[in-house]
C-alpha cells in the first residue's frame, strides 16, 4: 500500500478540529510548573532496575533525583541487550537517565559515605533501596534510623519478596531481577502455546519486555506518591514495601480469583483469550492485525466485513465462541485466518472504522464496533504520525555520550502540572559537587 | 537493638491495617469509567481510602460484570470482577434523561476528580467532559483514559488492551524468534498497567492542587503508557537494529531464561552483575569459565553466541536439579532464581496470605474470597479492602441519600421516574440467590431494617 492511502486512513477521522488543536495547546508542558519541585529523591537502587525507573516517575514529575552509587558505578548501567553499550552505558540505563543528577557514595564499603548520606537524607522526602532487606539497616542507614532525624521520611524498599514475614528473613539474600520476578508473580504461566505445540513452544513464555520491573517500579512509585500526599497533609512519613514476586499478580489483580474459585490453574491457550472471542490477532497480507470484536453484534459486524456471514449462525452467541473447548475455538480461529489474509492490514482497519460509522448512524446495524488495529512493532509505532503530534517520542542528546538519539517520553499528558523530560544524563559522579554544595554546605 | 525482621513485622502487621489512616480520606471521585482501564485508576484511590461512586447504566451496567473467564460464575457474580472494582459505590443513572445529568452536576459540585473512559469526545457530546465539569468545579481533577489520547488523528479510534498492545509494540515482543506465533500479554495488562498509571497521575494533580488550589485535565492513552514500558525505541535509535522477539530469555542478562528441571517443573534464573554470574559458575562447577576471554567482561558475556553457550549450560545442569535445590542455590550462591508459579500456586502460597499479598476476604454479601492485595505495601496509611463488588444500582439510595441529602420520598420518585434503577435477573448484575436484600441496611437507605 502506498504511503498517501496509509495516511489517508490514519487521518479522516481526524481532520484537525478546533478542541484537538486546543487540547494539544494546553498539553504542551513548556512553561508550566512542575508538581514535585520541592522534593528531594535520594535513589540508592543498586543492580535493580525496578528503583531505578521508580525514581524516573519522580524526575519526570520535577524532583530531584539524585542517583547515588559506588564510584564504579551501580552494576544496573551494563544490563543491555547484546551488551550494547554507548561510551560505557547500557541502553537502559540510558533510557531511565531522564532527569536524573549522579553521585557517588560507597554505602557498601565506605562508613563515612554512610555518614553522608544519612546526612543528605536529612533533607530528602524519599529514598529508595533495593539491597537485601535488613542490609541498610545493619549500616545504619535503613529507615529506623534516618527517620530518627526525619520523620517525614518516604522510605521505599524494593526486594523479591519484601521486609517482613519469615519467607522474607530466609530469602533477603536473594537477588532480584525482571525474568526471575515475571516467573514468580504468574505472568509466564499464563502465556505461551497449547500443549500439542510441543517443547519448549508450549513452555510458560516471558514477556519479552521488563514487565515486571517496570510494574515493580509503577508499584514503588506509586505508593510514594501517595504517601506524599499523606506528608503533605500531616507532615508524616513512612516505610514501602514492594516485593517483586507480587509484581504481576497484584497489579492484574487475575490469578488469585481464579486460584480461589477455580481451585487450579488455567492451562496455557495460545494465542486465545479465556474470556472473548476474537480478541486476538491474525496474518493478513502485509503483516498481522489485531481484531477485537467480542460483543455478539461486534461480531456479526466483523462477519460482514470478512465477508463470511455464512458461518454466523454456528457461532452467534459469545458462549459459542469462548475457548472453553479449545478445538472449537481453534477451529473459528482458522475460518478467520482465511480470510484475514486477503486483505492489506490498513484495508481491514479502514473497514472497520466505516463499518463502526455507519453503525453510530444505523439503527438496522445493532451498533456493532469491531476494532481493528495493526500489529506494530516499535520500528513502525515511531513513524506513527499520532505519537508525533502528541510528542511521545522526543530526540534528546547526552552530552557526556556525545549522542542524539530517541527517547519515549512521559506516560501521560497533564494540562496544570505536566511531567516531562528535561534532559538526559549518565554520568558518574556527575553532580557531585553541585550536591554537596546545595545540601551539605555547612551553614 | 531489635531484630530488623521482628521490627518490620510490627511496622507492616496486617491485623492493624484497619486502624490505621487512609491516605485519600475525604477526596471524592465520580467514576463513569467501565470495563478495566479506568474503574482500576478509581479502584486505587479507592483502596486508599477515597469515596469512589461508579456509576453505571441501569438494567445495563458496565460490560465486565457479566464478562469471566470460560463463562463461569461464582455466586452470581464475576470473580475476577471482585479484584477490578472493590471499595466503590455502585449507582446508576439514565444518561437519557436531563434528571440524571442535574443529579450528576449536583454530584461533580462535591467532587474532586473524575474519570471516565469512553471513546474520545463521548464525554463531552453528553455534557459531561472537561470543559462542561470545570464549569461547575474549577478544582476537579479530571482524567480521561483511552486507547490513542483525546487528541492526534488516531483519537476517535476505539480500543481496548488489547489494541494497544498491538499498536504500541508490545505485541511484536512476545514469542519465539523465527515462528510466526506471536503472544499478546495475558491478563489484560494493557489495560491494568495503563490504569495504576493513570492512579498515579491523579494523585500527582491531587497532590498539586493542595499546594495550588488548581485542578486540571489529564489525558492518559493506554497504549503511551504501555510504550514507556519499553527501551526498544531508544535501542533502535541508537544501533539501527531492532531486537524483535527473544523467547525465553532475557538479552540484558547472561544466562537468563525459563528452564526446566529434573521434576519436570519450570525455574526463571539470570546473572545481571560480575558477582552475580560467578556465583552461577561456582555452583555449577565451571568457575574456570570466568577467566575465558568472552566471559572475563559482562558485556562480553551477553554477546548472543556467548549467552547462548551459558543458557546451553544451564539447560544440561538443570536438568540434575529439582526446582526447589535451584531456588535454594540461587539464594545461597547469590543469583536470582524463582519458580513459574501459576494461580493456584499464588493463591495458596502461606507467605504470600501472611504478607498480606494475597487476601483471604470475609464479605457481608459473598462471604470468602480470595483477592490480590496491594503491589506496595505502605506502612502507615496501608491499602485496605472494605467490600467487594455489589449489585447493580445497590448503593443508589444510600448515596443519594448520605451524599447529596435527598429525601426518601424523592428517591423512591427518582425510581419511578427509572432516573435511578437497579439490576436484570442477570448473572454478574443480580445479587446471589440466597441473598435478600430487603434484610440490607445499606440497600435501604443506610437504616436497620428488621430481620
Amino acid at each position: 500500500m502506498t504511503t498517501e492511502t496509509k495516511e489517508a486512513i490514519y487521518t479522516r477521522y481526524g481532520r484537525p478540529s478546533e478542541l484537538a488543536r486546543a487540547l494539544a495547546q494546553i498539553m504542551d508542558p513548556e512553561g508550566k510548573p512542575e508538581v514535585l519541585e520541592d522534593v528531594l529523591v535520594l535513589d540508592a537502587s543498586y543492580a535493580n532496575f525496578a528503583g531505578i525507573i521508580a525514581a524516573s516517575f519522580f524526575a519526570e514529575f520535577g524532583a530531584e533525583v539524585v542517583k547515588i552509587e559506588p564510584p564504579t558505578g551501580d552494576p544496573a548501567r551494563h544490563m543491555t541487550p547484546e551488551g550494547e553499550e554507548v561510551g560505557e552505558v547500557g541502553i537502559p540505563f540510558i533510557v531511565e537517565g531522564r532527569n536524573k543528577r549522579y553521585m557517588t557514595l560507597d554505602l557498601i564499603n565506605s562508613p563515612t559515605d554512610r555518614e553522608t548520606f544519612k546526612k543528605l537524607a536529612r533533607r530528602a522526602a524519599i529514598v529508595i533501596e533495593t539491597f537485601p532487606a535488613g542490609k541498610m539497616d545493619s549500616w545504619g542507614i535503613g529507615y529506623r534510623q534516618l527517620k530518627e532525624e526525619n520523620p517525614g521520611l518516604i522510605y521505599i524498599a524494593i526486594t523479591p519478596y519484601g521486609q517482613y514475614t519469615k519467607k522474607a528473613r530466609d530469602f533477603s539474600q536473594m537477588p532480584d531481577s525482571d525474568i526471575t520476578a515475571q516467573a514468580g508473580s504468574g505472568l509466564p504461566a499464563n502465556m505461551g502455546d497449547i500443549p500439542e505445540a510441543g517443547e519448549p513452544y508450549n513452555w510458560p513464555l516471558k514477556a519479552g519486555l521488563w514487565a515486571a520491573w517496570y510494574i515493580s517500579g509503577l508499584s514503588a512509585a506509586l505508593g510514594g506518591a501517595i504517601a506524599l500526599v499523606h506528608r503533605q497533609n500531616t507532615g508524616e512519613g513512612q516505610m514501602i514495601d514492594v516485593a517483586s514476586m507480587d509484581a504481576y499478580a497484584n497489579m492484574v489483580t487475575i490469578p488469585p480469583a481464579i486460584g480461589f474459585t477455580w481451585e487450579k490453574a488455567r492451562p496455557r491457550i495460545g494465542v486465545l483469550d479465556f474470556i472473548l472471542y476474537p480478541y486476538g490477532h491474525w496474518h493478513c497480507k502485509d503483516g498481522m492485525v489485531a481484531i477485537a470484536a467480542p460483543r455478539d453484534h461486534d461480531f456479526r459486524a466483523l462477519l460482514k466485513i470478512l465477508d463470511l456471514w455464512e458461518i454466523e449462525d454456528d457461532w452467534r452467541h459469545s458462549s459459542d465462541r469462548i475457548p472453553d473447548i479449545l478445538e472449537q475455538a481453534t477451529h473459528l480461529h482458522k475460518i478467520i485466518q482465511e480470510k484475514t489474509v486477503n486483505f492489506n492490514a490498513d484495508e481491514l482497519v479502514a473497514k472497520a472504522l466505516n463499518y463502526s460509522k455507519k453503525s453510530a448512524r444505523s439503527k438496522w446495524r445493532g451498533g456493532g464496533v469491531p476494532i481493528v488495529m495493526r500489529v506494530m512493532t516499535p520500528v513502525t509505532a515511531l513513524a506513527n504520525k499520532q505519537w508525533h503530534i502528541r510528542k511521545a517520542f522526543q530526540e534528546v542528546e547526552d552530552p557526556a555520550l556525545g549522542k542524539k538519539f530517541i527517547l519515549n517520553t512521559s506516560f501521560v499528558k497533564m494540562s496544570g502540572s505536566p511531567p516531562r523530560i528535561k534532559w538526559v544524563a549518565t554520568e558518574i559522579g556527575k553532580d557531585n559537587d553541585y550536591i554537596r554544595q546545595k545540601y551539605l554546605a555547612e551553614k | 537493638m531489635e531484630d530488623y525482621f521482628d521490627y518490620t513485622a510490627k511496622l507492616f502487621d496486617q491485623s492493624a491495617i484497619m486502624g490505621k489512616p487512609e491516605a485519600l480520606k475525604g477526596i471524592r471521585v465520580l467514576d463513569f469509567s467501565h470495563v478495566i482501564f479506568g474503574p482500576t485508576a478509581a479502584r486505587i484511590l479507592g483502596d486508599y481510602g477515597a469515596e469512589v461512586i461508579k456509576l453505571e447504566l441501569p438494567h445495563y451496567g458496565d460490560l465486565w460484570r457479566p464478562a469471566t473467564y470460560w463463562g463461569k460464575y461464582w455466586k452470581h457474580s464475576n470473580p475476577i470482577w471482585h479484584g477490578v472494582t472493590k471499595n466503590k459505590y455502585f449507582i446508576t443513572v439514565n444518561l437519557r434523561l436531563q434528571k440524571s445529568k442535574d443529579l450528576i452536576y449536583r454530584m461533580a459540585e462535591k467532587a474532586d476528580v473524575v474519570i471516565e473512559n469512553f471513546a474520545p469526545g463521548t464525554a463531552e457530546a453528553w455534557g459531561l467532559g472537561y470543559s462542561q465539569m470545570s464549569k461547575i468545579n474549577p478544582k476537579i481533577i479530571f482524567l480521561s483514559c483511552s486507547t490513542y489520547g483525546q487528541y492526534g488523528p488516531m483519537r476517535y479510534f476505539p480500543g481496548w488492551d488489547l489494541l494497544a498492545q498491538a499498536a504500541s509494540g508490545v505485541l511484536s515482543l512476545n514469542g519465539y524468534p523465527g515462528t510466526d506465533k506471536f503472544f499478546k500479554l495475558p491478563d489484560y495488562l494493557g489495560d491494568f498497567v495503563p490504569g495504576n498509571f493513570g492512579a498515579l497521575a491523579i494523585i500527582m494533580a491531587l497532590y498539586y492542587r493542595n499546594k495550588t488550589g488548581n485542578g486540571q485535565y489529564i489525558d492518559i492513552a493506554q497504549t503511551e503508557a504501555m510504550m514507556r514500558m519499553l527501551y526498544h525505541f531508544t535501542f533502535y535509535s541508537l544501533t539501527g537494529r531492532e531486537l524483535g522477539r527473544v523467547g525465553n530469555t532475557d538479552p540484558a542478562m547472561i544466562a537468563a531464561a525459563i528452564y526446566k528441571t529434573k521434576d519436570e517443573r519450570f525455574v526463571a534464573l539470570a546473572c545481571g552483575t560480575t558477582s552475580q554470574f560467578h556465583g552461577l559458575l561456582k555452583a555449577m562447577g565451571k568457575e574456570e569459565l570466568a577467566r575465558e576471554e568472552r566471559f572475563i567482561d559482562y558485556r562480553e558475556s551477553l554477546k548472543p553466541e556467548n549467552n547462548e553457550y551459558l543458557r546451553r549450560l544451564v539447560t544440561e545442569w538443570l536438568k540434575t536439579k529439582t526446582a526447589e535445590e535451584v531456588v535454594a542455590i540461587g539464594r545461597d550462591y547469590g543469583f536470582p532464581a524463582a519458580e513459574v508459579t501459576d494461580d493456584y500456586q499464588i493463591c495458596h502460597d502461606s507467605w504470600r496470605r501472611e504478607r498480606g499479598s494475597v487476601i483471604l476476604f470475609r464479605d457481608d454479601m459473598y462471604g470468602e474470597i480470595a483477592l490480590a492485595g496491594p503491589s506496595a505495601q505502605l506502612s502507615l496509611t496501608p491499602s485496605r479492602i472494605k467490600w467487594i463488588a455489589r449489585p447493580l444500582g445497590y448503593h443508589n439510595r444510600y448515596v443519594l441519600k448520605k451524599f447529596l441529602g435527598m429525601s426518601e420520598e424523592e428517591i423512591v420518585d427518582l425510581e419511578r421516574k427509572k432516573v435511578i434503577g437497579t439490576f436484570d435477573d442477570r448473572p454478574g448484575l443480580k445479587p446471589p440467590v440466597y441473598y435478600n436484600l430487603d434484610n440490607d441496611p445499606i440497600y435501604n437507605y443506610g437504616k436497620e431494617v428488621g430481620k
